[in-house]
């Protein structure tokens, strides 16, 4: 209702000021003349000022003066002649009437054709006060955030935020909350090795050379750390030295006791890479055919790493032909850093950047995906 | 409700400015006084609107007001409240908004400082502002509305772009507009003359404060846009021939022919009609400007064929605007009564000179400008014309007017004598000739351009001077005569004094540092050093740093002489703002004397070492200084008295007619 009231009073002020000369009666003016002659006046005295002070010599200022004066008889001759007449009054009086009504009609119109009257304003603060009762997840995540920026120390705050951060894959933002636990609470098993799922995740399930170190150093301050046990196998199944994963899976299953949540991931773990095997490259589009995967599970470590090697050639190869197939690139560069050849994995990667064009969106996307696997063009 | 109020506000000026476009004119034409004095509370009322709805957006980007689209898309809780203000006008809209409250703003002072005008001149002056107005109003609500809401409002905004979270952004556009905008003054009084089918020697003197005042801003808000790009972009450019900065630099150019055959016509009637079409085309050229920026059509031609609402809106008003007063011009110029002649060597031969020389630099900047725009449109292939062009073309255009700025002001109207001229400069050409020697024997053997060049600016400086001295008669009489001469003299010689100056102050900083400029570009490891130009940089670590929207590596140096003086630490980063996951460089400046030391950090090495490029850039500070002057000069000019010419007192009698009169 306010808000009516105070747009309404808006309109009667623009509106009387409409109306201001017609009710204001003021002296008769000056004439147009009048102004233009004050300007002369104004260069005529300059022009005694410049003499005085020897700028400009007598016979020029004389006959600069007589050019202004030739102007001054011009500019009262021509306002002689355009002496006005009066005008119909009743003309004016419905110009001045269309005028004011045009003010409230064109405006009241427009908006209600635009605006939200209904809408109140919201700023953030006031929102943050209120209840968090029928509010979002989004919600609730920007009003923990919220409190966080103003109070960095809270570590029970970091840690609300790290499962939530990582059910919704903001993997980043989960690494900053867990270096943040990491500041306050210390080092410890647990944390290296949330830390080492959180990259995990952001790799796309793969276990990169980084987030093994954080399996690793979990390790070092836990070795039963069950967690890290688990992926630091994956890793060694990922590189498709299996007998060596299934083994430290079978140690994990054993070692735990029943209805752990790691005996059972282990269990069906070993379950799927015994079956499946070449659990490396199981990748949805062109992966190795059943044939290959069948003979891969009779073959030693190194003649398995030798077929994948030569699957992951071909690729290569075929992308030399095709280079803007950038779903290629991306399983080219990931086979490369589960082989651990990093540097081939970072060739590939400036070659497709090469080929898509650099700057382009398919190559931004590409030089993304490959930094999260760890690996960055020059 | 605020927002709310601030939209009606927006809409109601809209009325307002309609009221404001239409009938004062249709007065001018009945000769009724009532009808004509409507545009000046019109004019006033409608600036306090925009205003109050300008504040209103404002108060949501403080606040944070998400349901807010505008806020929404280009802020972010955690902003610095400074970032949160000039926010408003980070974007499309808020921009818009900004545009059109500064001309509102002139629209008003027009109608508060008017008095001196004849009432009808006055009254259509107002109503062209009106129509503009009106027009670009129109623009906001129909295609950019920034008071557009969101319903449910979400809790956290898209941040705005980090280039921009600068204080530049504070000072650059709102003084860019100042100069901008205020051009439209310069072509309303122009259009009004036409309508009124008179114009003389008064008109120029009128319209000369306005056409100085918004020089005089467009002067600022360019130099302090090249010191922004300069010092955030990352590498030192201080001007790069975009299309952008082509688009502030073509009404600046024009402005100040319109600055120049201004003072020819309001000193000898003359160059008139000349005067009004280039009042005509630099506010075309503003617009023009406008249209390049606001409507996406330079990100790419297909951009905005794909989008193209906004951009054909724009054109429209292009079209409405400046086609409609180039036929305005064309049918009623031939009706003016042209202006006297006058002798090739004089002032105002020389001013015409200026004219001729500053319009082709013009029209070279537009081909370069829109050459490329057409080409894409055209055939679809994307080319550049690059800084190779400008130079080859605005560059021998330029340096002959740089020539013979000192002439000018020495020069005597109506009768120049060339070789007395010649002859009070010999001294200011010595030392200019001395300076060119001085830098090639001392400073550079291996280039000439820039003794030249640096010649050139001091030629410029020094013939500024001249013109003072001679004035004021130094060495001719005695000192307490000098003195009195000297604060005698009309304040606009000292403004022409200054901007001539800064302009050779300029030119001094821009051939300094593109000629004699040197670049190392090193990979350091902690405890490295660099040795450039006398100075030594040692770099002594990277460490990271959170700000409030921010995190960053700062890279810090300690800097000192080849002697071994201590200069200090520098601090240059990189800087990454995650809400828009973008990163931005902090470049370290340290100013030694006129000069810059300029570190920017790039990549890291795979082996850990840090890419550091570190510029000298010698007497770089001058580019903007001499920009400084010229604006001292602007407004040193603008307070001289014969710009304040007082309104004639209102007659009760015709008897009382001063002195007689013709009564």
């Amino acid at each position: 209702m306010l808000f009516w009231i105070l747009a309404a009073l808006l309109t009667l002020a623009a509106a009387l000021a409409v109306m201001r000369p017609f009710a204001t009666r003021k002296a008769s003016p000056a004439g147009g003349a009048d102004h233009d002659i004050e300007v002369y006046r104004d260069q005529l005295d300059e022009l005694g000022r410049d003499v005085e002070r020897g700028l400009i010599a007598s016979a020029e200022a004389e006959q600069a003066r007589a050019e202004i004066g030739r102007r001054i008889l011009k500019v009262s001759e021509i306002a002689e002649q355009q002496q006005a007449g009066d005008t119909n009054p009743n003309a004016v009086r419905l110009i001045a009437a269309i005028a004011i009504l045009a003010v409230p009609l064109v405006s009241w119109g427009l908006y209600i054709a635009t605006g939200s009257p209904g809408m109140p304003s919201q700023p953030l603060q006031a929102r943050l006060e209120q209840a968090p009762s029928n509010t979002s997840i989004d919600d609730l995540i920007a009003r923990a955030e919220a409190h966080l920026a103003d109070n960095p120390q809270d570590v029970r705050g970091w840690q609300v935020l790290v499962p939530i951060y990582m059910r919704l894959g903001r993997f980043a933002d989960a690494e900053t909350a867990l270096r943040n636990i990491v500041r306050l609470s210390g080092e410890s098993a647990e944390l290296q090795g949330a830390l080492g799922e959180m990259i995990v995740g952001r790799a796309q399930g793969v276990v990169t050379a980084e987030a093994e170190a954080a399996f690793k150093s979990a390790l070092a301050l836990d070795p039963g750390d069950p967690k890290a046990r688990f992926f630091v196998a994956l890793a060694r199944a990922q590189e498709g030295r299996l007998p060596e994963a299934h083994a430290a899976w079978r140690d994990l299953a054993a070692d735990l006791p029943d209805g752990s949540p790691w005996r059972e991931a282990a269990s069906q773990a070993l379950a799927g890479s015994e079956n499946a095997a070449a659990q490396a490259n199981a990748e949805a589009a062109p992966g190795p055919s059943d044939e290959d995967v069948a003979a891969a599970a009779d073959m030693t470590p190194d003649d398995r790493r030798a077929m994948i090697a030569g699957m992951v050639a071909q690729l290569d190869e075929k992308l030399r032909e095709n280079p803007t197939d950038a779903d290629g690139w991306r399983r080219l560069i990931r086979s490369y850093m589960v082989l651990r050849q990093s540097d081939d994995a970072r060739s590939a990667l400036e070659r497709a950047v090469a080929a898509l064009g650099a700057g382009s969106p398919q190559s931004q996307e590409l030089e993304a995906f490959a930094a999260s696997l760890g690996i960055a063009v020059e | 409700m605020s927002i709310e109020l601030g939209h009606f506000a927006l809409v109601l000026a809209f009325a307002l400015a309609l009221v404001q476009a239409s009938v004062p004119i249709i007065g001018g034409q009945l000769k009724n006084e009532a009808l004509m004095r409507i545009g000046e509370p019109a004019a006033i009322t409608g600036f306090a609107l925009v205003a109050l709805s300008f504040v209103a957006l404002t108060m949501a980007y403080v606040q944070s007001d998400f349901s807010v689209l505008n806020v929404w898309e280009n802020s972010h809780s955690a902003k610095p409240l400074l970032f949160k203000i000039t926010g408003t006008w980070g974007n499309h809209e808020g921009s818009m908004l900004l545009w059109v409250l500064i001309l509102f703003f002139f629209g008003a002072l027009v109608a508060v400082f008017g008095r001196n005008l004849p009432l009808s001149l006055r009254a259509n002056v107002l109503g062209i502002q009106g129509a503009i107005g009106s027009a670009f109003v129109l623009f906001i609500l129909a295609t950019s509305n920034p008071f557009a809401r969101l319903d449910p409002a979400p809790m956290q905004g898209r941040d705005l772009n980090p280039i921009l979270q600068d204080i530049g952004l504070a000072v650059h556009p709102p003084m860019l507009y100042l100069g901008y905008v205020g051009f439209s003054v310069a072509f309303s009084f122009a259009i009004a003359a036409l309508i009124e089918g008179r114009i003389d020697a008064a008109w120029a003197r009128w319209v000369r404060p306005w056409t100085l005042a918004a020089w005089l801003f467009l002067t600022g808000g360019i130099a302090m846009g090249s010191y922004w790009a300069y010092y955030e972009l990352g590498w030192g450019g201080f001007w790069f021939w975009d299309p952008v900065e082509n688009a502030s630099l073509l009404p600046w150019l024009a402005g100040t022919a319109l600055l120049h055959s201004a003072l020819v016509m309001e000193k000898r009637s003359a160059l008139k009609i000349w005067t009004v079409l280039l009042a005509i085309l630099t506010f075309s050229l503003s617009l023009l400007g406008t249209f390049l920026v606001r409507s996406g059509v330079l990100t790419s031609v297909h951009a905005f064929a794909t989008d193209p609402t906004r951009g054909v809106f724009i054109l429209a008003i292009l079209m409405v605007f400046i086609g409609g007063s180039l036929a305005l011009f064309a049918w009623r110029a031939a009706t003016l009564s042209a202006g006297g002649l006058f002798q090739p060597v004089s002032r105002e031969g020389a001013l015409v000179l200026n004219n001729l020389l500053l319009t082709t630099a013009t029209a070279t900047v537009l081909i370069g400008t829109l050459y490329p725009l057409l080409i894409e449109a055209v055939t679809g292939d994307k080319i550049s014309v690059g800084p190779p062009f400008f130079n080859l073309t605005f560059g021998p255009l330029f340096l002959p007017l740089l020539a013979i700025v000192p002439f000018g002001p020495l020069l005597a109207w109506k009768r120049g004598d060339l070789a007395a001229v010649a002859q009070r400069l010999f001294a200011a050409f010595g030392i200019a000739l001395a300076a060119a020697l001085l830098i090639y024997l001392v400073v550079d053997r291996t280039s000439v351009l820039a003794a030249l060049g640096i010649g050139l600016g001091v030629w410029l400086v020094m013939g500024a001077l001249t013109d003072l001295v001679l004035k004021s008669g130094l060495g001719k009489v005695a000192a307490p005569v000098v003195l009195r001469r000297l604060t005698g003299l009309p304040r606009s010689v000292f403004g022409t004094a200054l901007a001539h100056a800064g302009l050779g102050l300029t030119t001094i900083g821009i051939v300094a540092v593109t000629t004699l400029e040197t670049e190392r570009i090193v990979a350091m490891q902690p405890g490295d050093s660099v040795e450039l130009h006398g100075y030594v940089l040692r770099f002594d670590n990277l460490r990271p740093f959170t700000g409030p929207n921010y995190t960053e590596d700062q890279g810090n140096f300690a800097l000192s002489r080849k002697t071994g003086a201590d200069l200090g630490e520098i601090m240059s980063s990189k800087r990454f703002y995650p809400a828009r996951q973008m990163p931005t460089t902090e470049a370290g400046i340290r100013t030694l004397g006129l000069s810059q030391l300029y570190v920017s950090l790039g990549e890291k090495t795979p082996s850990g070492a840090l890419i550091v490029r570190v510029w000298w850039k010698p007497m770089v500070t001058l580019i903007w200084l001499g920009a400084l002057v010229m604006m001292a000069g602007g407004a040193v000019s603008l307070l001289d008295r014969r710009l304040r010419v007082g309104a004639p007192m209102p007659r009760k009698k015709p008897a009382a007619l001063p002195q007689g009169g013709s009564a």
